[in-house]
Parts: structure tokens; C-alpha cells; sequence
């Protein structure tokens, strides 16, 4: 369902409306390589959401638009815009070495949502009804996605939701100061409002008064359980034995999870003097953040690692350590230290070194014997991860060793008609990952359920001239606006202002607009060099040969400087920030730029 | 150069950074390796001069030749290459490039990073960057001293033992100097309570003013004085402001290290090194406050700060890059003492 969709009939080429050339459509696999290797952003993204074309829009000052392109791939814009973990920034061209710093893309899809018309029209593209009844299990990032997806390929939707209001983690596990729930509300209505169902307040599973899971399946065509990771990964403490509740055993201890849904529940929570939180990612930062709002003087994150490698943006960082929270590295927590009334004075800690790598491309820590100390504190949050539970389920569901829901390539789980989507697949991960994930089950039940496929199709848009100056390679990197410090003391207050229209159109001109392809046609070249004179950096390359894998992508250019070997003048897009340069020198004209990306078509 | 050094075959050490650690290792280096080639590579536009000496400035010494630790043709003579204003952005380890920023790249069989720490600033005042005077560099300090009036007020935050070593050249020509204490207050020494409390009461001896930062809720914003008024105000969370016409943060040193980051190179706050200040790349070696160095007596990662530590890790680096296998060991006394007059004097101070 990603991209625009279009209809069997349009796959020819047609006629450019704007006249500056014809539109082609091609499923030959190079095409679709080259859209893969030379756009990270879109390639990064989980949801392959077309960042170089909502760019392009804002920096036209079109942010409707822009907004559109986003909810193509991803219902939440503006949430997303506000919490995502952007591995399309880390991935983003303009961040690679040399080149600066990556284009602030979140900071943009937000813009857009801020700054489009209040009476914004949606676009959605409705399949006609099905008949077919889906009942998906949770209204998180996931389950939304998933229903809203299900809901446009006529299908009707029934989401139940055990929590009272719907949103999952969005809602529950992430702080108004970082995602107002204004801006979700908002969102999460647009996502269901074509006739999905919500059920609030109902929950799924074997107890008294669940709704069970069989009876879903027997009562829906399908059943999409998406119900993520909403339990806090233990933390082993010595002297406690495994299982047992950390809070019920020190009640100044307790789950970052906990307590955050715990306060967006409505709960008044309370923390001591000085709060300890052990955790890496964006939950421990949340958590630290929200206790220092409570009133933690000192507040202090420990990390097994050190911040260099820890999977929060920079951005958030920043800000956390502006709120005067302390972060300390290579340390693991090992055992409390308590009063003689059962409160917390301290966490022992053993110092660690850095260790190896892990699959997943984070640091190990090794812990180093005898190395204990105690860091005094009155409070301890712990946020180092969350995982899934299997228990609402009244029948069999294979799980792998993570414990975690297995799926076939179908998307189905070893129930029949049963699927599952997002973080209760995959474990806990993020919520563009989640929803990514979602939509592509979304389609796999549509398949199943009624036989329709979708596949894509890379369109190729002729473009006159290089939109960009040479002049936009040196904007800087635009800032994000916040509150002051002193109004930070509310747990409501958003701390980021957004970009407002200005911000927004610098910052969308730094975008290399990875999606123009500039290609040199060799049997109109006459060799002249002179793009190669002009190009701002080694992007234009005399070649022998070029190694093309199967998957479309090439590899080694093989470089010569010898005329006699030459067999091609060739533009390397690992090096090309699509100047336009060569484009503009070239007496023959003949290096063509078209605007490439994947379009999702039926059959 | 002399070019018959620069044959292909000689090895190439870099070093990166221009301070005591970077020159110390460059002189031994050149001692060990007579054939080798030896780059240093530094941001600042001067050759290696003592900051030991920057109060100095505020005492009317202004010429920038009186700092010189070396002259030019030292370098000459000792074949030692120093590129000045040369900012490293990244270091490639696999193939053993290093970045500049005007897009250069340099290539190393051996690296020395010695780039020190610059002057830690909270990220809670980070919006108030521009309203700081600025000391970390003799280029910085003369700004500093052109913008303080004769007799002026200067408003120190923080108050580490770099700053304290200026607090006495201002006091001595009769500048007035506040102390706006926090827990970097004599930064880097280690002091109980008692302690900290005695110090703290010896620097009003001294004649310096001090404010209790941290009974304020610590400073919250530096902002641009009012028309009439000096030209700085400090503003401290739970109310109340003062004036100054220079504000200088000395909250501790931070290493120097963004180039490093992403190269895989273990990293916490500074460059993490072995006790023979090897990085966990082989040919990569830290020295100086940009490292952190592993203490089997502690059992951490720890900082030596301190004219003879970072001296000693410049020779211990240069002997290891040339096939040594020798071991810093700190000689550093690290103990805050009191002068003939009673006043404090800490061994930090000291470039003997």
C-alpha cells in the first residue's frame, strides 16, 4: 500500500501533464535497485515513506501535500514527526561523510503537519467492500495502521483495545511534553474514522470478562493480534529471586513502563531527592525526564554502555542533559541497598569495559569482577526493555526463542486466520517499525482474504532542469526551537515548538533530492570532460567496466584513465549531491535527470 | 621537510593535537624514529604555546611570541611537521585516513590523539554559548581581556582550578572577581566536605566573592546586560540575577573526542585506553585529558589531569608507537595545599 496507487492500465508510458516529457513505468528490477541504493532516507524507513517527494513539496511551500505524501506510508504524521527514532536521518546522504549534517527529515514531516490548512482535505483511496470482517487486537501504533489499511481495502474493521483510550505506547508509554495528545487524537480519528470499529476499555484474553481470542476467530474472517510488548524486561538483582516484583520488594523501585502508563493512566506519581534510572533508550530518557518534572533533584541515567552508543537521537540527548539530568556510563546494576524500614538508599553497580558488538549492531559490555560501588539514591526506575506476553491466548500459538509470536510469509501465526503485526512479532522496537510492519501484514490479510495482490513499480518522471542551487549545500542545519528551561516544569507543556514556515522551507532546500536520477546517455557523449571539470567532487568517472548484482544495485566501478579503455563516462551516486552542475555544462545535452520512485500498482 | 625523510618506506605518525602531550610525544618520537615522518595536526593557528601562561594576559603580556614554548625552526631542525589551522573531522580506521575540513585527507601507519578537553559547558546554558568569555585558547583569552575593563567585574561559574589559577591574576590587578560555586567548585581535585568548606573560605580570604550556586538552583541563564549596567547578567534558577562584565564558565574540561565518534573506537567520555594508551585500535593512541585510562587499582576509567600526567603520557605513547611496551603511572600530586600566605595552591597549577 505504499506509495500512489495506481491502476494496471496507466503501467505504459504516458504523457507528462506538465509536458516536459513521457512518464515511464518500469518493473525491471535495475529500476527498482536503483530506487533502493540511492534514496537511505526511503530505504531506512520501515514504512518507506517517499521523504525526497514530501521535501520537495514543503520546500514549495505545499505542506498539505507533503502531509499526503507522509500518510501514505504512515497514518501519524505528526506523531511520528514529534517521536520518531529517524533511521532515516542516520541514513540520509547529506549526513555522510563530508557532507555535513543529515537533513532535519522528522523536523519536516512535523512542519508538515503544523503548518498545513486547518481545513486540510485528506486523500484516501478506497477499495470497494469486501464483506470480509477483520478483528484486530490492540490499538497501538500497529493495530491502527493496520486497521486503517484493512478498513481502505474495504474490509470492516473491529479494534478492541483492553486500555480505555486508544493509542498504545503512543498514549501510554511516551510523555505529552514529547507527543501531545491533541496532535494524536487527532491523528489516530483520521486513521479509523472510515468505519472502523473501536472497542475501548475491552479486553482480549482467557480471564473473566475478556473477550477470547477463539471467539474472534470464530466470529471474524480474520484476527490481527498486534497487541506489542507491554511488559518490562526483568532486571536480575542480587538477593531477589527471578519473577518476583521489584516494587512489591522495595517500593521505591519500579519499571519505567509501569510507571509511565501508571501517570498517563491518571495516577499521581511521586519520586525521591535523587532518582536513578538504568535503561538506554528512549523510555529511560522519558522516564528521567517525567522524574525530574516531579520533582528529582538529582537525576541520573546509568547507562551498561556508554552514549556514543546508545539508540536515542542526539536531539533527545541533548535535551535530557539540558533538563539537568546526568548520564554515567559502563556500569550495571547488581543489588539495592535499603534502610532499616525497606527503603531505597542505594544501587550497586559493577563497573564494565566495553566489550564486542552484538547482532543487532550494539555495544556488549563486559562486567568486571570486584568492581562494585553504590551510587546513593532514593528512587530506582528501570527501563532496559520490554517484551511480549503470550498469556492472553486460550489456545496454541507457536512462539520462537524469544519468545515471540511466530509468523509465516503470510503473515499468519500457526493459528489459521490468526495474524500478528508490529512489536508482538518482532519484539519491542519502534513506532515507524511497528507501523511499517503493520501495514505490510495489513496487505498480506487483504491477499489472503480475497486474493488480490499489490507489487511495485518504480515511476520514472522526466524533470527539465536541477531544482536545486549550489547555494542550498551550505545551509546549515536548521534548529529546533524549544521552551525555555524554567517552563519545563509541567508534565503537559510540549518542549519542542516545531519549525514554523520559514525554518521549514530552509530546511526542506537541503534535501539532495535523492530521487533525480542524472544520467549520461555515452552514445551522445563527446568526452569533453567538462562536467567532469565542474563536478564539486569526484561524482563523474571515466570507467571500464561496472559491476551490476542481481538485485539491480551496482557495485566496483572499475576506474581508468587510460581513453583507450573507456567504456563509459559515468555518474557515481555515492558521490553525486545532485548539483545539477553537470547538467548545466553539458554543450550536448545529453545527461538527463528523471525523478524516480516506487509506485504500488494491482495484480 | 627535508625530503630524503619523506621516502615512502619511513613511517608516518600523526598526531593530533598540539598541546604538551602532542609535543612531548612528537620529541620522542623523532628521538626513536630518526627516519620517520611526523605530522602534527592542530586547530589553532599558533605553534605550541604554554596555556600554563594565558593569565599572563590580563597582566599586560600580550604578544603572542612570548607563549611560544618552541620556535618555528625547532620544528625545522627536528623535521617535526605541524599544520596548523587544521581542523580534523573524521578518522577513517580501516584505512587509516584522517579527514581535514576543507576536505583533505591524510594518511597514518600510527596515531596519536592528544587533543586535550575544552571547557565543559551544561547543556542547560548551552543557549547562552555566545554571552560566555571564553579562555580555552590564547586567541580566546585576548578576546577576553579586550572585553574586561580596567578593574572590572568578572563573574566565574563553576570555579575549577583553571579557573581559579586566573581568579588570582585578576584579583592581583584589582579586578573583582565572583564565584559562583557548584560541584565542579576546584574541579579536578576530590574534596569531602570538610574540606571543600575550609577551601571555600580560603578563596574569600583571597578576596574572591562567593555566591552559592547551588543554594540557587544554579545558574539557568547568562543573558546581555541592561543599557547602564555591566555587561553581563547571570540568572539562577529560584530567583535573583548578578552583574558582571565578563562571564566565564569553568566547569571542568570536556575531551575533545566528536572526531572519534563513529569510528568504533571505544569511547565513553574520553578515548579509552589501556595503560600503555593503547585505543582498542592498535594504531591508535590517546594521551593527555582526551583519554581515559583503565586503573587496576580502581578498577575504572579514569582521567589524569595535570602538566607531569599529560607530559608523561605524551613519552609513554611515543615509546609504545615505536615498539615500547612501557606503562603510564601517575606522579601527578593531586592533593589541594595552601601557599606561604595561606592561600590555596594546587599542584594543577604547576607546568614544572
Amino acid at each position: 500500500m505504499r506509495g500512489e496507487h495506481e491502476s494496471l492500465t496507466t503501467l505504459t508510458s504516458s504523457q507528462d501533464p506538465s509536458g516536459q516529457g513521457v512518464i515511464h513505468y518500469s518493473d525491471d528490477p535495475r529500476d527498482a535497485g536503483w530506487v533502493r541504493q540511492n534514496i537511505p532516507c526511503q530505504t531506512a524507513c520501515p514504512a518507506g515513506t517517499n521523504v525526497p517527494a514530501y521535501i520537495r513539496a514543503i520546500a514549495e511551500g505545499r505542506h498539505g501535500q507533503a502531509y499526503e505524501i507522509n500518510r501514505e506510508a504512515n497514518v501519524l504524521p505528526g506523531v511520528l514527526g514529534r517521536i520518531c527514532s529517524r533511521p532515516c536521518e542516520s541514513a540520509c546522504r547529506h549526513g555522510w561523510s563530508g557532507n555535513g549534517d543529515p537533513v532535519g527529515i522528522c523536523h519536516l514531516k512535523r512542519s508538515a503537519a503544523d503548518i498545513k490548512d486547518a481545513s486540510h482535505r485528506i486523500t484516501e483511496r478506497l477499495y470497494a467492500p469486501t464483506g470480509k470482517k477483520v478483528a484486530v487486537v490492540g490499538a497501538g501504533p500497529a493495530g491502527v495502521a493496520a486497521a486503517h489499511d484493512l478498513s481502505l481495502l474495504g474490509h470492516d474493521v473491529v479494534i478492541f483495545e483492553r486500555e480505555e483510550r486508544p493509542g498504545g505506547m503512543l498514549r501510554y508509554g511516551i510523555p505529552e511534553f514529547r507527543l501531545p495528545r491533541n496532535m494524536l487524537d487527532i491523528e489516530l480519528h483520521n486513521a479509523l474514522r472510515l468505519g472502523v470499529q473501536l472497542r475501548t476499555g475491552t479486553a482480549v484474553g482467557a480471564g473473566k470478562g475478556a473477550v477470547r481470542v477463539s471467539t474472534l476467530l470464530a466470529d471474524f474472517d480474520a484476527v490481527l493480534l498486534a497487541t506489542g510488548c507491554m511488559a518490562p524486561t526483568a532486571l536480575p538483582l542480587r538477593g531477589i529471586p527471578d519473577g518476583e516484583n521489584l516494587s512489591r520488594h522495595c517500593q521505591d523501585v519500579e519499571y519505567g513502563l509501569d510507571f509511565l502508563m501508571e501517570i498517563h493512566r491518571g495516577q499521581n506519581k511521586r519520586v525521591g531527592r535523587r532518582v536513578a534510572v538504568v535503561g538506554a533508550g528512549f523510555t529511560a530518557l522519558d522516564c528521567a525526564r517525567v522524574a525530574r518534572r516531579l520533582g528529582g533533584q538529582e537525576v541520573t541515567i546509568h547507562l551498561r554502555t556508554s552514549e556514543e552508543y546508545i539508540p536515542v537521537t542526539s536531539e533527545e540527548l541533548f535535551e535530557t542533559k539540558r533538563e539537568g539530568i546526568r548520564i554515567k556510563g559502563l556500569r550495571t546494576p547488581v543489588g539495592l541497598r535499603t534502610d532499616e524500614n525497606g527503603r531505597l538508599t542505594g544501587v550497586e553497580f559493577v563497573q564494565n569495559r566495553l566489550g564486542g558488538w552484538r547482532e543487532n549492531g550494539r555495544r556488549l559490555a563486559t562486567p568486571i569482577e570486584g568492581s562494585e560501588f553504590v551510587e546513593p539514591c532514593d528512587t530506582l526506575i528501570i527501563a532496559i526493555g520490554q517484551r511480549t506476553v503470550n498469556d492472553f491466548l486460550d489456545m496454541r500459538v507457536e512462539v520462537n526463542r524469544s519468545g515471540n509470536v511466530r509468523v509465516a510469509e503470510n503473515g499468519m501465526t500457526s493459528v489459521h486466520g490468526l495474524f500478528a503485526a508490529g512489536d508482538y512479532v518482532g519484539g519491542a522496537s519502534t513506532a515507524i517499525e511497528a507501523i511499517g510492519h503493520a501495514r505490510q501484514i495489513a496487505d498480506k490479510i487483504d491477499t489472503w482474504l480475497v486474493g488480490r495482490k499489490r507489487r511495485q513499480v518504480v515511476r520514472m518522471e522526466p524533470v527539465a532542469a536541477p531544482p536545486r542551487e549550489p547555494a542550498h549545500d551550505f545551509i546549515p542545519r536548521q534548529h529546533m526551537p524549544t521552551i525555555p528551561l524554567q517552563d519545563r516544569q509541567q508534565l503537559t507543556r510540549e518542549v519542542e515548538c516545531g519549525y514554523n514556515r520559514d525554518l521549514a522551507g530552509e530546511e526542506a532546500k537541503r534535501c539532495y533530492l535523492c530521487d533525480l536520477r542524472y544520467q549520461i546517455d555515452v552514445n551522445r557523449c563527446i568526452y569533453c570532460r567538462a562536467c567532469i571539470e565542474v563536478a564539486p567532487r569526484n561524482c563523474i568517472k571515466l570507467v571500464s567496466d561496472v559491476e551490476m548484482k542481481a538485485d539491480g544495485t551496482h557495485g566496483t566501478l572499475q576506474e581508468t584513465k587510460e581513453w583507450q579503455r573507456v567504456a563509459a563516462i559515468w555518474i557515481d551516486n555515492n558521490e553525486c549531491i545532485r548539483c545539477g552542475a553537470c547538467f548545466k555544462v553539458c554543450p550536448v545535452r545529453c545527461i538527463s535527470i528523471t525523478r524516480n520512485h516506487f509506485v504500488t500498482v494491482d495484480g | 621537510m627535508n625530503a630524503s625523510v619523506s621516502s615512502s618506506t619511513s613511517r608516518r605518525y600523526v598526531i593530533i593535537g598540539n598541546g604538551v602531550a602532542g609535543n612531548q610525544a612528537a620529541e620522542l618520537l623523532r628521538d626513536r624514529d630518526p627516519d620517520s615522518r611526523i605530522t602534527i595536526l592542530t586547530n589553532s593557528r599558533l605553534l605550541y604555546y604554554n596555556r600554563y601562561l594565558l593569565p599572563q594576559l590580563f597582566k599586560g603580556e600580550q604578544s603572542w611570541q612570548a607563549f611560544l614554548a618552541n620556535p618555528a625552526e625547532h620544528y625545522v631542525k627536528r623535521r617535526i611537521q605541524v599544520r596548523r589551522d587544521s581542523r580534523v573531522v573524521s578518522v577513517d580506521t580501516r584505512n587509516k585516513l584522517i579527514k581535514l575540513a576543507h576536505n583533505e585527507t591524510i594518511g597514518y601507519d600510527s596515531l596519536l590523539v592528544a587533543t586535550g578537553g575544552v571547557s565543559h559547558l551544561p547543556e542547560e546554558l548551552a543557549d547562552c554559548r555566545k554571552m560566555f568569555h571564553s579562555f580555552g585558547s590564547y586567541e580566546a583569552a585576548m578576546a577576553t581581556r579586550k572585553a574586561l575593563p580596567e578593574k572590572g567585574t568578572v563573574v566565574l561559574l563553576g570555579g575549577d582550578m583553571i579557573g581559579l589559577d586566573l581568579a588570582r591574576t585578576l584579583l592581583a590587578v584589582e579586578c573583582r572577581v565572583i564565584l559562583v560555586t557548584h560541584e565542579s567548585t576546584f574541579w579536578p581535585h576530590k574534596l569531602t566536605a570538610e574540606e571543600r568548606a575550609d577551601a571555600l573560605a580560603t578563596l574569600e580570604k583571597m578576596g574572591i566573592e562567593l555566591i552559592d550556586g547551588e543554594a540557587r538552583g544554579g545558574v539557568v541563564s547568562v543573558q546581555q546586560g541592561a543599557s547602564g549596567l555591566p555587561a553581563r547578567r547571570v540568572v539562577f534558577r529560584q530567583g535573583g540575577d548578578l552583574y558582571g562584565d565578563v562571564v566565564m564558565s569553568f566547569y571542568g574540561l570536556t575531551p575533545l573526542v566528536e572526531f572519534m565518534v563513529g569510528t568504533g573506537i571505544d569511547i565513553e567520555r574520553g578515548l579509552l585506553v589501556n595503560t600503555n594508551l593503547r585505543t582498542s585500535d592498535p594504531s591508535i593512541y590517546a594521551a593527555g585529558d582526551v583519554c581515559q585510562i583503565w586503573s587496576e587499582q580502581e578498577n575504572i576509567y579514569r582521567f589524569y589531569y595535570g602538566y607531569q600526567n599529560v607530559r608523561a603520557m605524551g613519552a609513554v605513547a611515543a615509546i609504545n608507537m615505536t615498539g615500547g611496551h612501557e606503562h603510564f603511572a601517575t606522579t601527578q600530586e593531586e592533593t589541594l595545599g595552601r601557599d606561604s600566605q595561606g592561600f590555596i595552591d594546587s599542584p594543577f597549577w604547576s607546568y614544572q
